[in-house]
């Protein structure tokens, strides 16, 4: 039996992966088409993040940067450290960092990607909701 | 706490130390129960360095022996030490209620719960990918833990 500790303890990781994958498939469909960032100026993209987040710092953030020339001053890119800004996080129901949304010049949520999201998705996104 | 500067190193040298030595035990508890002692041992290392992280083992080891022999080399970056603290926190009451489970004679409730941290510790070293300290983010975010940073 104790040859299974380490299998078990895999089984539970994926467990607790799948379970938090379903978490944020929830909050992706809770968010969606919904007006929740009234108070954000013009079309933006929020972007979650937190200081011990490491793919925020080396993947989403020069993600964004790459993105920033195609938005032209149209769509705002803004970072919410979610330790500094939780009741913003809690808003868009933050599970995973980084969160991006997609938010249109209403305040809706156009689209959202729980993990690192690539600047062509984004665009992308951005395309799909008339925002670029 | 705010941002200080930090070095990583010290985090990968706990992570190693921690993967080596648990997985050792673990391989030595087949032929001999008594080498789940690991467990308690490695628990203690942790709540250890979470406690007083200026004292910690493999802090002191990293500062004292690999650094200046140009073993580790240093990755100092600016931010709050204070989630990695808590995950180390949350690493060390893993392995202390794996420890309890030894005692109790669950040695493979007891090892799974090793083989979780060790897994946790890989995630961490390998990919920089630190499970506690989202739980950490989170926490914050629901207010079960105290905000302690202000914004910029």
């Amino acid at each position: 039996m104790l040859a299974l500790a380490p299998l078990i303890a895999a089984a539970l990781l994926v467990l607790a992966a799948v379970a938090l994958r379903a978490g944020q498939e929830r909050q992706r469909r809770h968010l969606l088409g919904r007006v929740v960032g009234r108070d954000v100026d013009g079309p933006a993209i929020l972007f979650f993040s937190g200081e011990a987040c490491t793919i925020c710092h080396t993947a989403q953030r020069p993600a964004l940067e790459r993105l920033a020339p195609e938005l032209d001053g149209r769509v705002a890119v803004r970072e919410i450290d979610v330790a500094v800004e939780p009741s913003l996080a809690q808003r868009f129901k933050v599970m995973s960092l980084p969160t991006t949304v997609v938010l249109d010049g209403d305040g809706r949520a156009r689209a959202v990607n729980a993990g690192f999201a690539p600047a062509p998705v984004l665009q992308r996104q951005l395309v799909e909701a008339g925002l670029l | 706490m705010g941002t200080v500067p930090f070095d990583r190193s010290v985090l990968k040298v706990n992570q190693v130390i921690l993967m080596a030595g648990l997985i050792a035990g673990y391989a030595a508890s087949f032929a001999r129960p008594v080498a789940s002692v690991a467990l308690p041992v490695f628990a203690l290392m942790m709540l250890h360095g979470a406690a007083v992280p200026p004292q910690s083992l493999p802090r002191v080891l990293y500062l004292r022996v690999l650094k200046p022999r140009g073993l580790v080399s240093p990755r100092v970056v600016v931010e709050d030490p204070a989630p990695h603290r808590f995950a180390q926190l949350v690493g060390g009451i893993f392995l202390a209620a794996g420890s309890l489970l030894a005692l109790a004679g669950l040695y493979t409730a007891a090892w799974t719960l090793g083989w979780i941290v060790v897994a946790l510790a890989f995630l961490n070293f390998a990919f920089d990918i630190c499970v506690g300290c989202i739980m950490y983010a989170q926490l914050v975010r629901i207010g079960l833990l105290p905000l302690r940073r202000t914004a910029a």
